[in-house]
């Protein structure tokens, strides 16, 4: 079944561009990884699911109901991090946690004490007094205690030092394992990497891939140097199926999606000294992406 | 009840600063009545120097100061003011400190339709303005009845005690209303006290002109306490138009911020 399905959402900021068609859908028990650039759309979208703003056109859904319309009932069985953590300044972390808790229909005080001690968070400093780590993890342990069926996290990393990141990293996936379903907002493609099982990426407020993270690694791409004893003339590798290409005189990279043997001849034709061909790294993939 | 109670526990000290200004502002006041009191020759002697416009704006007469009702009718003009802005800076900062604060994300995607954070918000600010007219009428009473016992006329100075509590309660719509429709209101205070001016300003222009048209544009006219003080009696279609701006103003605000645009800090 699918968890969140979103079709054809598009936001507009007045004239502003927010997001321009998305279509997504997440199935129960992933862990799904959502990236782009800054300002692709990836925060419109989330809040578009959360019901803080409301689309344009199109629609999602969560657990089958219509994320706006059905906005509270959905909202207790989703836990939400935001990129930013922001709480009530003068409450202690115990109180805000009491608080937010306060909103579910169930009691949450055994599962608040034993994320915080996962997470070596102190439940009676003030908020004030925290640090920016400290706070994440304020936030962390909130968009959890309820145990929810779905999780939306906003680049949840940043912030935390690696050891918390990997302790956070266990919670998700035990939590995963119970049957959570997450979705991983990020840029930094390692972590997602880490921890994701498929992935989207959005770019200029559209999904250009969908695929698990071992499918983008080795979706047919080679990564390919080379190294000529004369400066490349220009237009020597303009050539289809090559992209994200880099020349620096007698040396030059790219990307090569196509046929091999067409590959090899416009290779040979250039008189090389060296060639290297191999599968590009996950980072070179997604800046591919991007460009 | 969780919400609510929280908004409460936010507002405390605030509310009860205001309580102990407004009232030591009363004790004070009636504390000089008996001055005003024993002299009223010698004021209308000052007073008769004024322009007649300013003594129809700020409804001055001398045998009116002379009586302890009379004296209520024109100091609580000024509390009324002070009312106001309190009440507006709670209605607008109720809603606001969810924007300033950033902690818009967090109230607003939990299991509650946002208007039931309007409800509980409201109903907390709501508290807070009738726990200090409450306490305001309270003073004001026990200090008339301390500096002039047998001269309290009971119906006007209870209107007028009710009105300072209407006056307080439209300005909290009022300022709940811009809190719900203006994305971002950085300082709370300022911006309710220039809105409580304005109106204020507008009213007294209205009273020195004698326009009694532009009366239904302030709301410290919808309550004229000189009216009150001569008719023990509301007009009523100025509480008509009272009840009519609470009545806009709490809709407009529920209106807007149920399908306002939460965006990303």
């Amino acid at each position: 079944m699918s968890i969140v399905e979103i079709q054809h959402l598009k936001k507009y900021y007045g004239h502003a561009r927010g997001i321009e068609d998305v279509n997504l859908s997440l199935e129960e028990g992933e862990i799904f990884g959502f990236i782009g650039p800054n300002g692709a759309g990836k925060s419109t979208t989330i809040r578009t699911l959360l019901a803080l703003i409301r689309p344009t056109a199109g629609s999602a859904t969560i657990f089958g109901k219509d994320c706006i319309r059905c906005a509270p009932e959905i909202a207790q069985d989703v836990g939400y991090l935001p990129s930013e953590v922001f709480y009530y300044d003068g409450m202690r972390v115990k109180d805000l946690l009491a608080y937010s808790a306060s909103f579910y229909r169930k009691n949450c005080d055994a599962r608040i004490r034993a994320l915080a001690e996962r997470l070596d968070l102190d439940l009676k400093k003030k908020i004030d007094d925290l640090s920016f780590g400290n706070r994440k993890k304020v936030g962390i342990v909130q968009a959890m205690l309820h145990e929810p069926k779905l999780l939306i996290l906003d680049e949840p990393t940043s912030g935390l030092d690696p050891l918390m990141q990997q302790r956070f990293f266990e919670l998700l996936r035990e939590d995963n394992r119970k049957g959570t379903t997450v979705l991983f907002s990020s840029h930094v493609l390692s972590e997602v990497r880490k921890i994701c099982d498929r992935v989207a990426i959005i770019r200029d407020g559209r999904i250009v891939n969908v695929d698990t993270v071992n499918a983008l690694q080795d979706n047919g791409y080679k990564k390919v140097t080379l190294e000529t004893r004369q400066p490349l003339p220009e237009g020597a590798l303009a050539a289809e199926g090559v992209t994200s290409l880099s020349v620096q005189g007698g040396a030059a990279s790219f990307l090569y999606q196509g046929a091999m043997p067409k590959l090899l001849t416009m290779l040979a034709a250039l008189e090389p000294v060296n060639v290297t061909i191999g599968d590009p790294d996950l980072e070179e993939i997604f800046l591919h992406y991007y460009q | 009840m969780n919400m609510y109670r929280h908004e409460l526990r936010c507002y405390r000290k605030n509310t009860l600063l205001w309580i102990c200004s407004l009232c030591l502002g009363a004790v004070f006041m009636f504390w000089m009545f008996p001055a005003f009191a024993s002299n009223t020759v010698a004021i209308s002697e000052v007073l008769r120097n004024y322009p007649e416009a300013v003594q129809k704006a700020f409804g001055l007469s001398a045998d009116r100061i002379g009586t302890v009702t009379g004296f209520y009718s024109f100091i609580i003009t000024f509390f009324m003011v002070c009312g106001a802005v309190q009440a507006t800076a709670l209605g607008m900062g109720v809603l606001a400190k969810e924007t300033t604060g950033k902690t818009a994300d967090f109230l607003l995607t939990k299991p509650l339709p946002r208007a039931r954070v309007l409800t509980a918000k409201l109903a907390a600010v709501w508290t807070c303005v009738t726990l200090t007219a409450l306490a305001f009428v309270a003073a004001t009473l026990s200090m008339a009845l301390a500096v002039s016992p047998a001269a309290l006329d009971w119906t006007p100075f209870m209107l007028m005690s009710l009105a300072f509590y209407f006056v307080q309660i439209i300005f909290l719509t009022i300022g709940f209303a811009m809190g719900a429709i203006v994305p971002k209101i950085r300082s709370v205070l300022p911006v309710a006290m220039s809105t409580v001016f304005g109106f204020f300003i507008v009213g007294t222009v209205a009273s020195a002109l004698g326009q009694t048209k532009l009366y239904y544009l302030s709301p410290f006219k919808y309550f004229d306490t000189t009216a009150i003080l001569e008719t023990s009696a509301y007009r009523p279609s100025y509480t008509a138009m009272a009840a009519l701006v609470t009545l806009l103003c709490v809709l407009a605000g529920y209106a807007v911020y149920g399908r306002r645009d939460i965006r990303a800090s």
